[in-house]
């Protein structure tokens, strides 16, 4: 790296880690190259077991890895620990960690005094944070008698104490209900934009909220990255038609009509369509070589005298992306069995 | 929530790399101010559940006039009630290493803490030293009730012809425990659930060999030992010694002086050993991913 | 939303319907199997027989150097003349080890699984009756302290030189002693197991401490009249008082007493000379049946105040 360039945020060279387990060492993470650049938003997505918390665990020098390189901002992992935890933070879901007697903003200014802020600047911090994160009303509560919500955002104001750099989220969403993960993302969205330049490393497996959030996703199964990309650009890679879902009160020529006008690829009957028969409802399937051709059809079916009654587009999941890669679904990855289960 | 609520201050200017490069005085400045923070919640701890007053206090001190009417009922010259209550002070912090620091790690690494340490930036020792401030208002509580209570009640005289010296021995005692204990704190970090075993196995044996109700030169090669390895027995013969300047102490019974000496090397070997033990037990700790692994 | 199909229909036509008599429990069967599964898991969890670093620790180290303490300070003061005492301070050494593993047995099995393994709250709303889980899981604890109490007295009587003859032994005495101790001990462990429901992840220490407190009162090393009179019925007042009183009676028949002699209350109460083996199993089991209703009253009522204030699934720490 020239001297002119600014560091990679992330930066890792055939990461591997391996636990000593029996029967057989477990390989959690087996090569492993990555380039986060600075600002980036950026995921990792796999099944429990993949290798995501590893990752993490290894990039905020926690974990030594068993071979290969790891950078955060240039520093190294295993010989710069210090600088790195400077300048980073970490947010894990299903954190019980604190001390239950202390209050939420007593627990918080702990920490600052960890990241070195002096007593009056700590308190001043932590009530901005507590703001922040909306729990004013929870500020002189016991961390013991919060609720799982409130104690996770309790746990992201604590990772925002030291304004990290970079900051890492190993699944922060997990157990949350609806609502307070909802809640969760928002803050973490108004983070990033409240100050310019940051970088977040987040793991989930839920592909919605990488979908949401990430400016680039890694897919990550048994400690390799199968691919990286933008959302987009991951399902662009099992999808490059658009299919569509139509329904017309009726259908003069049937489906070979439709078939045969430019840019369709193909046309069939929606084969979930019984329930509609009843309602004099034709439903289609068509599978057009990109959007622009959808006005055609329209034309098409308008001028044949077929009202349209409902338009859909299908877009693939960031699960087809993984089933079109490994070759099955995150459920089946995860009930085959983990590599790092043994560990755990 | 609305946006640009998050308004939060950042480093106007300075990059991650400016961000990494802190000064000594920063370092040292976070290292004083994390010992204030973990000794924090040890501290509001003990006006928010009180029951350390009878359970920590004064139950204790009645296990130590147990010993106190063994030699009652011995017909024994009163410098040896002197010699229990003066043990049973400083009991106390000996507890309060074994409890409150060695096996901590083991509980703050239960708790899902420990990772969240060794993820911030400050030395480790300084959390360390933290558990013990705040863990010593306790142990210093305790140590004064045994001492005032037990003495005015029992008729304890205390004839100190060198109160600097005593003084001066106490604290010195104090770092080679506190010192001890972040040994064992590092040692116990990778020992895990058999750590807490340890630490059973060093209370009686240990009251033993430190002679905590009578001279430990009464112990003979035993009791030498115990003086030239074990910081309690070190302290609490020589401020046995300086306390009851009258009392005939055994033959074989080092002078204070000595013992000072003693306990200077042990405060700075345990140090020392500490500091190095935690960087190698940490780096051991992260090579085995240890540091975030339950019930191990 | 659409109707309820056919298939349904037909499915739940067939389902099991809810039996009330899975909420009775079958009583004394439920308790006996509560309590051998709670035993299997204090065993597996504290007394592993396979590590002997464990079992040095809790069944030769802590116990021997309690004893140990103790014949010194004797030897200390009373020289050679000091050794008939030796039996005396030796049984209620080895005795009171056997107290502090009773008593920490339910009380930590409290703090573990609340603290350590977090299944506190699992354990407590299983139909399983929560005091036997405890009393259970507590014999493990309590068996470590016996095998404490036996190794003690054997180091005793082979290099100590307390002397012991068998064939004296008052063994009616000896089982009346330890069973009713053993319940007293047990009741004890419930009362502390209640406080430490109350308490933080701190309070690994105070069942030691208390235990300590109760060393004072209860002639475990020295004769009881040694402390003042309020004192010394205090002690009489304690079960463990005449627990030790009839173990060391049964084990070392007319050796010295640790309840009554010459200016004690006991003498004061009763006229003089020391309590007989019937005196005292009836002491024991009147002031045992007492503290075991104080107990499990105090037990109750932590319960109580635990459910109100939500303590089963908190974890505490500082």
């Amino acid at each position: 790296m020239s001297a002119a360039m600014p560091p990679l945020a992330m930066e890792t060279r055939a990461l591997r880690r391996v636990y000593a387990a029996k029967p057989q060492p477990v390989v959690a993470l087996d090569g492993v190259d990555l380039e986060v650049p600075p600002g980036e938003f950026f995921g990792l997505l796999g099944p429990n077991g993949a290798g995501k918390t590893t990752l993490i665990k290894i990039l905020t020098t926690l974990l030594l890895p068993s071979s290969g390189t790891a950078q955060v901002f240039g520093f190294d992992v295993e010989r710069e620990t210090k600088q790195i935890r400077r300048i980073m933070n970490m947010v894990a879901g299903g954190e019980q960690s604190g001390y239950g007697i202390l209050t939420v903003r007593e627990q918080l200014w702990m920490f600052t005094q960890f990241y070195g802020l002096a007593g009056k600047e700590g308190w001043r911090r932590v009530d901005e944070l507590i703001e922040a994160v909306g729990l004013e009303e929870q500020r002189v509560q016991r961390v013991s008698t919060l609720s799982t919500g409130q104690r996770q955002k309790m746990n992201l104001a604590r990772g925002l104490l030291n304004d990290p750099w970079i900051l890492f989220l190993d699944e922060p969403t997990l157990g949350l209900d609806v609502s307070a993960a909802r809640s969760l993302r928002e803050l973490i969205v108004d983070w990033k934009a409240a100050v310019p330049g940051r970088t977040i490393l987040i793991t989930t497996h839920y592909m919605a909220e990488a979908d949401e959030l990430c400016d680039r996703i890694a897919i990550v199964d048994h400690g390799r990255i199968l691919a990286i990309g933008s959302p987009a650009e991951l399902k662009k890679r099992v999808q490059r038609e658009s299919i569509f879902r139509i329904e017309l009160d009726r259908l003069d020529g049937g489906a070979h009509a439709l078939a045969r006008l430019p840019g369709v690829v193909s046309a069939s009957e929606a084969a979930d369509a019984a329930g509609d028969a009843a309602r004099q409802v034709v439903v289609m399937n068509l599978v057009l070589e990109d959007d622009s051709a959808l006005g055609q059809v329209v034309g098409a079916l308008a001028a044949s005298g077929s009202e349209i009654l409902g338009l859909r587009k299908s877009e693939p999941t960031l699960e087809d992306v993984f089933v079109e890669l490994v070759g099955r679904g995150f459920e089946e990855s995860e009930a085959e069995g983990s590599p790092t289960e043994a560990v755990a | 929530m609305a946006a640009g609520s998050m308004n939060l201050v950042g480093r106007a200017g300075a990059g991650p790399r400016e961000a990494a490069a802190w000064s000594r005085r920063q370092v040292l400045l976070t290292d004083l101010r994390s010992v204030r923070g973990r000794a924090y919640p040890r501290v509001r701890g003990l006006t928010r559940e009180p029951s350390w007053l009878l359970f920590e206090i004064l139950l204790p001190f009645l296990g130590t006039s147990a010993f106190v009417f063994v030699y009652r009922a011995l017909e024994a010259p009163q410098e040896y009630v002197g010699f229990v209550v003066l043990g049973g002070a400083l009991t106390a912090f000996w507890l309060n290493v074994i409890w409150m620091m060695a096996n901590q790690l083991y509980w703050e690494k239960a708790q899902g803490n420990l990772e969240l340490y060794f993820a911030a930036p400050m030395h480790f020792m300084s959390i360390l030293f933290g558990m013990a401030v705040g863990g010593m208002a306790m142990s210093t509580t305790r140590a004064a009730t045994v001492l005032v209570i037990a003495g005015t009640l029992y008729g304890v005289t205390f004839t100190v012809d060198q109160w600097l010296l005593l003084v001066g021995v106490f604290v010195l005692t104090l770092g080679a425990l506190y010192g001890l204990g972040m040994v064992l704190a590092s040692l116990f970090l990778v020992w895990g659930r058999e750590a807490w075993h340890m630490g059973q196995l060093l209370t009686e044996p240990v009251y033993f060999v430190s002679g905590l109700n009578f001279p430990v030169a009464r112990l003979g090669m035993l009791g030498a030992l115990s003086v030239a390895f074990l910081p309690l027995a070190t302290g609490l013969d020589a401020m046995r010694q300086l306390a009851f300047a009258d009392a005939a102490f055994p033959a074989g019974t080092p002078p204070p002086l000595v013992e000072v000496a003693i306990l200077v090397v042990m405060t700075v070997v345990s140090i020392v050993a500490a500091r190095a033990m935690l960087i190698a037990m940490e780096r051991r700790a992260r090579r085995d991913g240890r540091l975030s692994v339950r019930w191990q | 939303m659409s109707a309820v199909t056919p298939d349904a229909r037909k499915a739940s036509a067939t389902a099991p319907t809810f039996d009330l008599a899975r909420t009775r429990g079958n009583g004394l069967s439920d308790t006996i199997r509560t309590f051998i599964v709670s035993v299997r898991l204090g065993w597996q969890l504290e007394a592993n027989w396979t590590d002997p670093f464990l079992f040095f620790i809790y069944s030769v180290a802590k116990p021997v150097s309690s004893a140990l303490i103790l014949v010194v300070m004797l030897e200390v003061i009373g020289g050679p003349a000091g050794r008939s005492f030796r039996p005396f301070v030796v049984v209620g050494s080895a005795l009171w080890a056997f107290v502090i593993s009773g008593v920490a047995g339910l009380a930590w099995a409290i703090l573990e699984d609340r603290e350590r393994y977090r299944v506190l709250k699992y354990v407590y709303v299983s139909p399983s009756d929560f005091l036997t889980v405890l009393v259970g899981r507590g014999v493990a604890r309590i068996a470590v302290g016996l095998a404490g109490v036996v190794i003690t007295l054997v180091v005793g009587v082979v290099a100590l030189g307390v002397p012991f003859d068998v064939a004296v032994v008052d063994w009616p005495l000896l089982v009346a002693s330890s069973l009713l101790g053993l319940g007293t001990i047990i009741a004890l462990g419930l009362l502390m197991a209640g406080v430490c429901i109350q308490t933080r992840q701190e309070s690994w220490s105070y069942p030691e401490a208390f235990a300590g407190a109760l060393f004072l009162v209860t002639g475990a090393v020295f004769p009881l009249l040694v402390l003042p009179a309020p004192v010394q019925l205090v002690g009489l007042l304690t079960p463990l008082t005449w627990w030790i009183a009839g173990i060391r009676e049964a084990l070392f028949p007319g050796g010295p007493d640790s309840i009554g002699g010459s200016g004690s209350l006991f003498e004061t109460l009763f006229g003089p000379g020391s309590p007989t083996g019937g005196e005292i199993v009836l002491a024991l089991l009147a002031t045992g049946a007492i503290a075991t209703l104080a107990a499990l009253a105090i037990f109750r009522l932590s319960d109580r105040r635990a459910k109100r204030a939500g303590l089963y699934d908190r974890t505490t720490g500082s």
